[in-house]
């Protein structure tokens, strides 16, 4: 028979169960991340101003209340739906005041939102649209790898810039990772060309090179180099993810 | 916004390691640990972005925690199996030590999960979390004197389950 203070030793011996620390800085910055994604101009912020000019109020309602209806009608549409046309037109008008600094990370957060409809569609078991769903999927991601390797310069002057790319890129693996897992969709690279992943993470690695780091981001960027060059592309961004997250030096 | 992205991340900071190892002891896998624990913090961070008044971060996101165990099993209909293959621990100093460990670890972990829910809440958050009595008492909204009597319970079957193995 054990005694109580046997009992309650092994009991703190589960102490050690520990989740994983990369689960667990992923998990953090997931949710904090999407947080941001979803942090837009409020309607109620704007409504207020609106009406306290009468002369704007009537054709400023008629304007909202037409827009409010188009964007909650195809806000949810989905690859192959009839409002799909015009939520993509809507993106793209969007994307035309976003900086040039801003466009690869904005270029990103569309791959995922593609690859989300793609979600949808296969939990919903849409067999028709899944095609047309696969091929925006696929038409995103390419445009979002092609526009990286375009940028004139690959240091950018903001690092929030790097943190949003590698965000980005990091949910886009953890969703096709899954879509691959529990529906067997395959075929979730870009048509042409190399691997997006591969592309990304080697940009995001030389705007790294390229900048003052403290040591410890210098040991995360070697780790993400050592990563890189063995093709485990998931760790290295991971290892990326880890460095925009500490503070960079001040000049 | 990020005031209160700022706190979450205290929050966040304190209580994962916890609340994981809360969902783990419950369920029969690191991955469904690992899904049900960011689930509590995503529902967390809505209510806590929502403006909703939460006195006690941690009783909440073990209510949470609670509510998703209990879910999951109705959902699934699993068993409430411990499997030791998932476990991530710390690294003993060395093999005959580890050898201890996981042997006396395995007994106590598949004790308790064979305990009834009150059990296994009551000896986790005093011996694990440390919490003590009052606060215990709080969370299962009993009084002092019950709790403490519930603790006791718990250990004396924890202890007979031991035993059985």
């Amino acid at each position: 028979m054990i005694s109580e203070q046997q009992l309650i030793s092994r009991i703190k011996g589960l102490n050690q169960i520990k989740p994983r620390k990369d689960w667990v800085f992923l998990t953090k910055t997931r949710i904090l991340g999407e947080a941001s994604s979803e942090k837009g101009i409020s309607i109620w912020e704007v409504l207020p101003r609106i009406l306290f000019h009468p002369k704007l109020a009537i054709a400023s309602a008629l304007t909202i209340f037409t827009i409010l209806g188009l964007v909650g009608f195809t806000r949810n549409s989905l690859p192959g739906d009839p409002l799909y046309a015009i939520k993509r037109v809507g993106e793209k008008t969007q994307a035309v005041f976003i900086s040039e600094e801003k466009q690869p990370g904005a270029q990103l957060e569309l791959a995922n939102k593609r690859l989300n409809e793609l979600t949808k569609i296969a939990e919903s078991n849409q067999i028709k649209k899944l095609a047309s769903a696969l091929q925006e999927y696929q038409a995103s991601i390419g445009q979002a790898a092609k526009n990286l390797t375009q940028q004139k310069s690959a240091t950018t002057s903001d690092p929030s810039v790097i943190k949003n790319i590698a965000q980005q890129t990091q949910k886009l693996e953890d969703a096709k990772d899954r879509l691959e897992r529990i529906y067997g969709i395959a075929g979730l690279e870009a048509k042409e060309g190399e691997n997006p992943t591969k592309i990304i993470t080697d940009w995001l690695i030389k705007d790294l090179e390229k900048r003052t780091l403290t040591e410890d981001q210098a040991d995360l960027l070697s780790e993400a180099k050592e990563s890189f060059s063995i093709e485990d592309y998931n760790t290295a961004l991971i290892k990326i993810l880890q460095l925009s997250e500490l503070n960079y030096p001040q000049n | 916004m990020g005031d209160k992205k700022e706190q979450f991340g205290r929050v966040y900071d304190q209580c994962i390691d916890k609340i994981y190892r809360f969902v783990f002891l419950k369920v029969s896998s690191a991955e469904v640990a690992e899904d049900l624990t960011s689930e509590a913090f995503v529902r967390y961070w809505e209510c806590f972005n929502s403006g909703q008044n939460i006195d006690n971060p941690r009783a909440f996101l073990y209510q949470i925690a609670r509510n998703l165990v209990v879910d999951h099993y109705r959902e699934k209909g699993r068993a409430q199996f411990v499997s030791m293959d998932n476990i991530s621990m710390a690294d003993p100093v060395n093999l005959e030590e580890k050898a201890i460990l996981s042997s006396d670890i395995k007994a106590v972990r598949q004790s308790l999960a064979g305990l009834k829910e009150d059990y296994q809440n009551v000896i986790i958050w005093h011996y694990l979390d440390e919490l003590t009595i009052p606060e215990i008492a709080k969370m299962m909204g009993r009084s002092e004197e019950a709790a403490r009597v519930l603790l006791h319970r718990a250990l004396g079957s924890l202890r007979s389950k031991i035993k059985e193995i």
